[in-house]
């Protein structure tokens, strides 16, 4: 396996006799979407501010490709960008003057490169605005902007979808993949909502009073467990018939909820159903598979009612 | 690596330049020095000008006047001198105006520090910090940089000053003179360029500027508050200097900032505390002034980047 894009080493963080952060090990991979989950005051935004430095360390390190964060903080922060909580920046200017600002601190960013940024994320328009004048949308996508101009392996976005409408979530989500996928860049993203990370996470690491309690592959690639849960929408009169040709032919014990019949299965054993169905006649208006949510997940790995 | 640096005091100028405040704060000092112009072509007693034939005479009744209230003596010193020597006052120029303009080095110490105190704390007020502090430059590097910015901020309104007064001086009191002004020291009169006069004058002001200027910096970068650092540079530069008298009797005294800031007690003889010696208080700023800029350093460089 490749080297991974940052490391964390028994990563502890006190504050008085208080200690926030417990003890964090856990690897990121390069190319991967990682999503750090958990209530506020986890101690989400305290990981996040040590793997950038802000916040000293009381204990342990944070490697990024190999370098310590502690003692070669330069030659470690070369290779992140991010978003430290909301996309902030200086209102008073434009925006390409602000990525000019933030190009000046890291040498070999060329002007050429700031363009090439600035169409990535779609600000061509808008980018001679003064920033005051954005909205939260445009803001956001400006702090990306200003966080890829490195070009940098490892892009921290600290809840990046937040204040954000349906479609420029979507837009969010879409460069998110699209920078692991293509430009191997490993992504950390935080986040309290858990429909969004699982729309764009590969893995979810759950955080809970300082501690990582669980590690969770969003798309499990082993198919014999039955993750999905069918749901058969079909006539009323036919239901039982359905039932019975279930529970003989492939041994299910369907489930009846207001004329659906509701079965866990795997995936590969759905084709020879549907076609059993049909060739008893019987009217199907609609099959439709649910993946177990994450919440479901969660929910058993944290205990009820600890994520908002 | 000293590019770096050159690169982040350009960041700071870019940013400083702007802010709309700091072109208002420039405005207000040349309609400051334009007012004072006017004042002093105005006002009675500001020009005389004195008859070829009758000024001796004409000095001897201002002696005689002044002897009744002038408890110092300084300009029937000077009325004496021009009477023997035979030396008639030229009345105001340009080179006298531009030398009196140096009481507005006040002003200008008002506008560096609100220049000083708020360089560092309205990051954090902007939330820039954030996005400023991950970049691969060290922390040490940004907060001398941000402190040589302020200097070039003081310089560049000092040249602003300078140009003003002198156009301005130009414009109201023509040029003229030989440029050799009139100066007690030590109860002797004795000549000197306004050149000199200039530089030592503005230079003696200039120093609490600097002291002060330095004072808010490190607030603002102590205590991240602006407001506070501007207030409290401002209140101790005006109130400051009024609380020797009543320290100057106590074996602390001469130790105390205030004893030993204002620099002209040494070129005029007023001493106001009797063993304060020009090397002795020198020594005194310095070390005042680089306690001031340690904490300020300490602190911006140690302290942690939480959230609000």
């Amino acid at each position: 396996m490749a080297e991974p894009a940052m490391q964390l080493i028994g990563l502890k963080k006190q504050i008085g006799s208080k200690l926030i952060v417990k003890g964090l090990d856990f690897d990121i991979r390069p190319g991967e979407v990682f999503g750090f989950l958990g209530p506020n005051g986890a101690g989400k935004t305290t990981t996040i501010r040590m793997m950038v430095g802000l916040i000293r360390i009381s204990e342990g390190d944070v490697r990024i490709q190999g370098k310590s964060i502690k003692s070669d903080f330069k030659g470690a922060i070369g290779h992140v960008g991010a978003i430290v909580e909301n996309p902030e920046l200086y209102g008073f200017m434009s925006g390409y003057k602000n990525l000019l600002v933030f190009s000046r601190m890291i040498p070999g960013i060329t002007r050429d490169r700031i363009d090439e940024v600035v169409k990535l994320v779609g600000l061509e328009k808008t980018i001679n605005q003064k920033v005051k004048r954005y909205s939260l949308g445009m803001r956001q996508r400006l702090g990306i902007a200003q966080a890829l101009l490195h070009r940098p392996s490892i892009l921290i976005l600290d809840e990046p979808t937040n204040g954000l409408d349906p479609s420029g979530i979507r837009e969010i989500r879409h460069y998110i993949r699209k920078l692991a996928e293509e430009e191997n860049v490993a992504v950390i993203v935080s986040s309290h909502l858990l429909s969004e990370m699982e729309l764009m996470c590969d893995r979810i690491g759950i955080l809970k009073n300082g501690e990582l309690i669980s590690i969770q592959e969003v798309h499990s690639t082993d198919g014999d467990v039955p993750e999905e849960m069918v749901k058969i929408d079909c006539a009323a009169a036919q239901i039982e018939t359905a039932k019975q040709l279930l529970q003989e032919q492939f041994g299910i014990a369907a489930v009846d909820n207001n004329d659906q019949l509701l079965f866990p299965i795997s995936r590969d054993q759905m084709p020879p159903i549907i076609k059993a169905l049909a060739v008893a006649d019987i009217e199907m208006y609609g099959v439709a598979v649910e993946r177990k949510t994450l919440e479901d997940k969660f929910l058993h790995v944290i205990g009820e009612n600890v994520i908002e | 690596m000293s590019s770096n640096f050159f690169q982040l005091v350009r960041n700071e100028q870019t940013k400083l330049y702007s802010q709309v405040a700091t072109w208002i704060m420039l405005g207000i000092l040349v309609v400051v020095v334009l007012g004072f112009a006017l004042i002093v072509r105005t006002a009675d007693g500001f020009v005389t000008n004195y008859d070829d034939a009758t000024w001796k005479q004409d000095l001897q009744q201002e002696n005689q006047d002044l002897a009744e209230y002038d408890a110092t003596g300084t300009q029937i010193l000077i009325n004496n001198y021009r009477i023997e020597n035979d030396l008639k006052p030229e009345g105001t120029t340009a080179w006298d105006f531009l030398y009196q303009s140096n009481f507005m080095t006040s002003v200008l110490s008002l506008l560096t520090i609100i220049v000083a105190g708020g360089i560092i704390a309205n990051e954090f007020r902007w939330g820039t910090i954030k996005l400023l502090l991950i970049r691969p430059a060290s922390r040490t590097k940004i907060f001398f940089a941000k402190y040589t910015s302020v200097l070039l901020f003081a310089l560049t309104a000092l040249i602003v000053l300078f140009i003003f007064s002198w156009l301005f001086g130009m414009l109201f009191f023509g040029l003229g003179g030989d440029g050799v002004m009139l100066q007690v020291k030590d109860g002797e009169v004795v000549e000197t360029s306004v050149w000199v006069r200039i530089a030592q004058d503005y230079g003696l002001q200039l120093v609490k500027l600097v002291v002060w200027a330095t004072f808010a910096f490190m607030i603002s970068a102590a205590l991240r508050n602006g407001a506070l650092a501007i207030g409290t540079a401002i209140f101790l530069m005006f109130v400051g200097s009024s609380v020797v008298p009543f320290i100057s009797d106590k074996a602390f005294g001469k130790y105390v900032l205030f004893s030993n800031l204002d620099l002209t007690q040494f070129t005029t003889g007023y001493k106001l505390i009797e063993d304060l010696t020009l090397t002795f208080s020198v020594v005194t700023i310095i070390v005042y002034y680089l306690i001031f800029l340690v904490i300020g350093w300490i602190l911006f460089t140690k302290r942690d980047v939480a959230g609000h």
